[in-house]
């Protein structure tokens, strides 16, 4: 599942319990939160681990490569 | 308006806790209560909430941490355990029946332990941080810190979106499992995939519970995890359950979908109706193996205080909140400066008086989900659960 190019998060938001299981899991330096203790949104992930992805109890968490974003 | 930073007096306090759960409100109580000037603050807006816990904690827990056990919070009364393995047999840990002189309802005898409600829980703890002398600002974030030539830290707040600078000699990470405080500090904080049990729960009306913990094992229900079925008072009932994703198909949510309709409790399940719906990242690591840094210490599930064969984690909260409370004030109160070496003695404390414990529990967990038979690891699990509960576990008092 991971990919080798930076990735751009969208969280499902009606689905999102605001557990903060996928910053738990993630290994980015502090501040690649979403005000709801999420991970950050329409930010680029250049590790693009997917842990937050994987981890979601409830698969809240997509993504889209940023390549494709900016085009 | 003039740039006045420099010259408006700042607020000024000997230690800032930033999240006020059981971890962040039992260290400022503790160290309001030995004298230091602590504020406390949490960027929501009510304490508990959105709820990421089942709420089960020993009776052991909130006397040790002195707190008594009031019905402003406490939704059902526990007295023991019914471990199930993946098949449906049972080892029932009834402590009614095994201590009938101290547990049970009758006069002169207690609970083992309670079901609490974490919003009205959290606002207790708070309350009683706020009586000893803290101050609470809630939707108040912490955004930053820089620290200062003498030694002290200037804090940066947004408190109701006005930013706000406060000093600070101390600053008390109690900011969750998605901690950003030990980041800030440069620590290690960010848990392995494999580490994190992702949990989903219901509230439910229709189920029956006998005043038990019931918790069932095994791969099929909950890899790398177990299923609950807690009593919520009121004949309310919790189902839910923890999963080791990189030991799973498919997410929590999947699984007890499964573990409802498929599993030997679906005719008891059969007419439950969801009223609420939680969920929560429930580290089952090792404690962080530094909790401190300069002007800087962890506290709470921060610093992955949390029971890795159990997964609770508010006795362990409270017990460490307590503990660096205490550690905190004296420390202040000497005079001595807040580096890391002399936040240390936190750390030491800590492992003294359940550090050490914690890391065993993390070395039992390990060696049964590191077991890839999975027949012998559902075996162990079971074995290993029901030997925690009983009269004689050496881990009673975690």
């Amino acid at each position: 599942m991971k990919t080798k190019e930076a990735v751009v998060f969208k969280i499902a938001w009606n689905a999102c319990i605001k557990c903060g299981a996928c910053v738990a899991v993630c290994p980015q330096e502090a501040g690649f939160t979403s005000e709801f203790d999420t991970i950050a949104e329409h930010a680029a992930c250049d590790i693009a681990c997917m842990f937050c992805e994987t981890v979601c109890p409830v698969s809240a968490i997509t993504h889209k490569m940023l390549a494709a974003e900016v085009e | 308006m003039p740039d006045s930073s420099s010259t408006i007096t700042m607020p000024e306090y000997d230690l800032v806790v930033i999240g006020s759960g059981p971890a962040g409100a039992t260290t400022a109580r503790f160290a309001a209560a030995n004298g230091a000037r602590v504020l406390l603050v949490d960027k929501k807006q009510e304490l508990g909430a959105p709820i990421q816990c089942s709420g089960a904690v020993s009776h052991n827990a909130l006397e040790q941490a002195g707190v008594y056990p009031s019905p402003e919070f406490i939704h059902d009364a526990i007295y023991g355990f019914a471990i199930y393995n993946g098949k449906g047999e049972k080892k029932i840990i009834d402590y009614r029946k095994l201590k009938p002189d101290e547990y049970g309802t009758k006069e002169g005898t207690i609970p083992l332990g309670y079901v609490v409600d974490r919003r009205r829980f959290d606002r207790y703890l708070a309350t009683q941080a706020e009586r000893a002398g803290a101050e609470i600002w809630l939707k108040t974030a912490a955004t930053g810190f820089r620290v200062m030539e003498n030694g002290s830290c200037e804090v940066d707040l947004l408190k109701f979106n006005e930013p706000v600078t406060i000093r600070a000699k101390v600053i008390v990470g109690a900011d969750g499992v998605q901690s950003q405080v030990g980041k800030w500090a440069g620590l290690k904080t960010h848990i392995k995939l494999s580490e994190l049990a992702s949990c989903l729960q219901f509230v439910v009306d229709g189920v029956e519970t006998a005043g038990l913990l019931e918790i069932v094992t095994g791969n099929e229900w909950a890899p790398g995890g177990y299923a609950w079925v807690f009593p919520k008072g009121h004949g309310y009932a919790e189902i839910g359950l923890g999963v080791t994703r990189t030991m799973c198909t498919e997410n929590a949510q999947e699984y007890l979908d499964r573990f409802i309709k498929q599993s030997f409790f679906k005719e008891r399940f059969k007419n439950c109706r969801i009223l609420e719906i939680q969920g929560g990242g429930v580290p089952l690591a090792a404690p962080l193996k530094i909790q401190y840094a300069d002007n800087i210490v962890l506290v709470g599930d921060a610093a992955r205080h949390v029971n890795s064969i159990t997964g609770g984690g508010i006795h362990t909260a409270l017990s460490s909140g307590k503990i660096a409370g205490e550690f905190l004030a004296q420390l202040i109160l000497s005079g001595k400066p807040a580096t890391k070496t002399n936040l240390k003695g936190y750390q030491d404390n800590w492992l003294k008086a359940m550090g050490n414990n914690m890391w065993k529990l993390y070395r039992v967990k390990r060696a049964i989900f590191d077991t890839v038979d999975v027949v012998k690891r559902d075996e162990q699990l079971y074995a290993t659960m029901s030997g925690y509960f009983s009269t004689d576990s050496e881990y009673k008092k975690i």
